[in-house]
């Protein structure tokens, strides 16, 4: 019995998108509801700590590319991956259960296009892979203003086959007409669908003669230079009390500029998973322990606007004010100790 | 929704999220009203939670007082007294004196 496509080639589905859109919580869904049956994930984070692979755990293999977008500088560690997957799967006779399919997660920084080219220009791989389809997440609420002012943001849009609109729930329809009008003046062939939390949600029709709106010439990337990943460590002098606090006045202040954030951080509740995406942050989800727990503690930020080094001093003089009397204050974390 | 992915997650502001135990929070709260004083009292603002009333009471030093729901509220409620937002980045937290 033959498993494979009949050209017996694998199937690759390229998910994008921009930071934050919501790629790994529709992909989450996808591989918990079964979309792509058996399949082998890829996941690809501009910065070196990993967050996604801990939330895709439905997927039967996953490989994941941290420390350099696979567009860009990490795109050899992406074509050796691939390379290391066909290698694996030659091996098996082919009436065995073989793997058919792969889902490449890009970072948010990635230009899918080129990643897709990288791909179909590589002498082996494209012997045994067949780029299936290109699906971009847009975020419904933030989606206008990364369009208006991130060349990387239109180029995105303008690689999908599909365009999956998230947070449709966080948007009226009015906008969410306005921004699937503009969508289609990007890229009129990609078919737009919607989902709340990676689960269907259908949109709201869109007219013929729907008004889209109207974007401003990009010439270049922003001048205040290009999103790049900063590492923060939290450590034990920081408590979630002091870390949130922290992160709400920065998120308040400068949310335009920190496009991203995301971590690990160990409270007296569990080990917290905090996301957000410009002012909005995702309320934050327990994950289980797990064994390998030496991540915890580190947060990626993506943005630009501010200096790497000044997080850190921030947050500790942030703590420090404390630090000066409050005797009263009780340890929140009674593993890590007092402050 | 799919509670299978963690959603619908636990109600509340997510600054209040790393307290399980009711003991945990009303500490979590307590402890981030005191930081939150002393954050703001150089901008002429003082904070206090003292657990009774449900909400955490901004005042100036005039007597305007406020009653907020959550930290979101507090700095967007004190760019509105201040005129600017209250910015970590500001180098007023980042000189070592």
């Amino acid at each position: 019995m033959t498993t494979d496509f009949a050209d017996g080639r694998m199937r690759l589905t390229v998910l994008g998108g921009y930071l934050g859109s919501g790629k790994t919580t529709w992909l989450r869904h996808q591989l918990h509801v079964g979309s792509f049956g058996s399949v082998h994930v890829i996941v690809n984070e501009a910065a070196e700590t990993g967050v996604d692979d801990v939330l895709l755990a439905a997927a039967s293999g996953l490989t994941l590319l941290a420390g350099g977008c696979s567009c860009c500088t990490g795109r050899q560690d992406l074509i050796d991956a691939l390379r290391g997957l066909c290698d694996q799967r030659s091996r098996l006779a082919s009436d065995s259960q073989r793997l058919k399919r792969i889902v490449l997660e890009t970072s948010g920084l990635a230009d899918p296009a080129a990643i897709v080219a990288a791909i179909q220009g590589d002498p082996v791989l494209v012997n045994h892979i067949v780029v299936e389809q290109t699906i971009v997440v847009v975020d419904a609420l933030h989606g206008l203003a990364q369009l208006q002012t991130e060349p990387l943001g239109r180029r995105q849009i303008g690689a999908a086959d599909r365009l999956i609109l998230s947070k449709g729930d966080a948007v009226d329809d009015a906008n969410l007409i306005a921004l699937r009008a503009t969508l289609r003046a990007l890229n009129p062939g990609a078919l737009q669908t919607g989902a709340v939390l990676g689960v269907y949600k259908p949109l709201p029709d869109l007219a013929l003669d729907a008004q889209s709106h109207a974007l401003p010439v990009l010439t270049d990337e922003d001048t205040r230079g290009a999103i790049f990943p900063t590492r923060l460590t939290i450590d034990a002098s920081i408590d979630w009390s002091t870390f949130a606090l922290w992160l709400s006045a920065l998120l308040h202040a400068r949310g335009n500029d920190l496009v991203r954030v995301k971590g690990v951080l160990p409270t007296p509740a569990g080990r917290l998973l905090l996301q957000t995406v410009r002012k909005v942050v995702q309320s934050p989800e327990i994950l289980p322990p797990q064994a390998n727990q030496t991540e915890d503690g580190t947060i990626v930020f993506l943005g630009r606007g501010f200096r790497p080094e000044d997080l850190q001093k921030s947050l500790h003089r942030f703590a420090g004010v404390r630090c000066v009397d409050d005797a009263r204050s009780v340890p929140l974390d009674p593993i890590r100790g007092r402050i | 929704m799919c509670n299978a992915c963690g959603n619908p997650a636990v109600p509340g502001h997510w600054t209040e999220a790393g307290a399980a135990t009711p003991g945990d929070r009303l500490r979590a709260r307590f402890h981030r009203a005191g930081l939150l004083d002393k954050v703001l009292r150089p901008y002429g603002l003082t904070a206090h939670d003292g657990g009774v009333v449900p909400g955490i009471q901004l005042s100036t030093l005039s007597g305007n007082q406020s009653i907020l729901p959550d930290l979101s509220a507090v700095w967007a409620e004190a760019e509105r007294l201040l005129g600017r937002p209250v910015d970590p980045l500001d180098p007023v937290f980042l000189n070592d004196d």
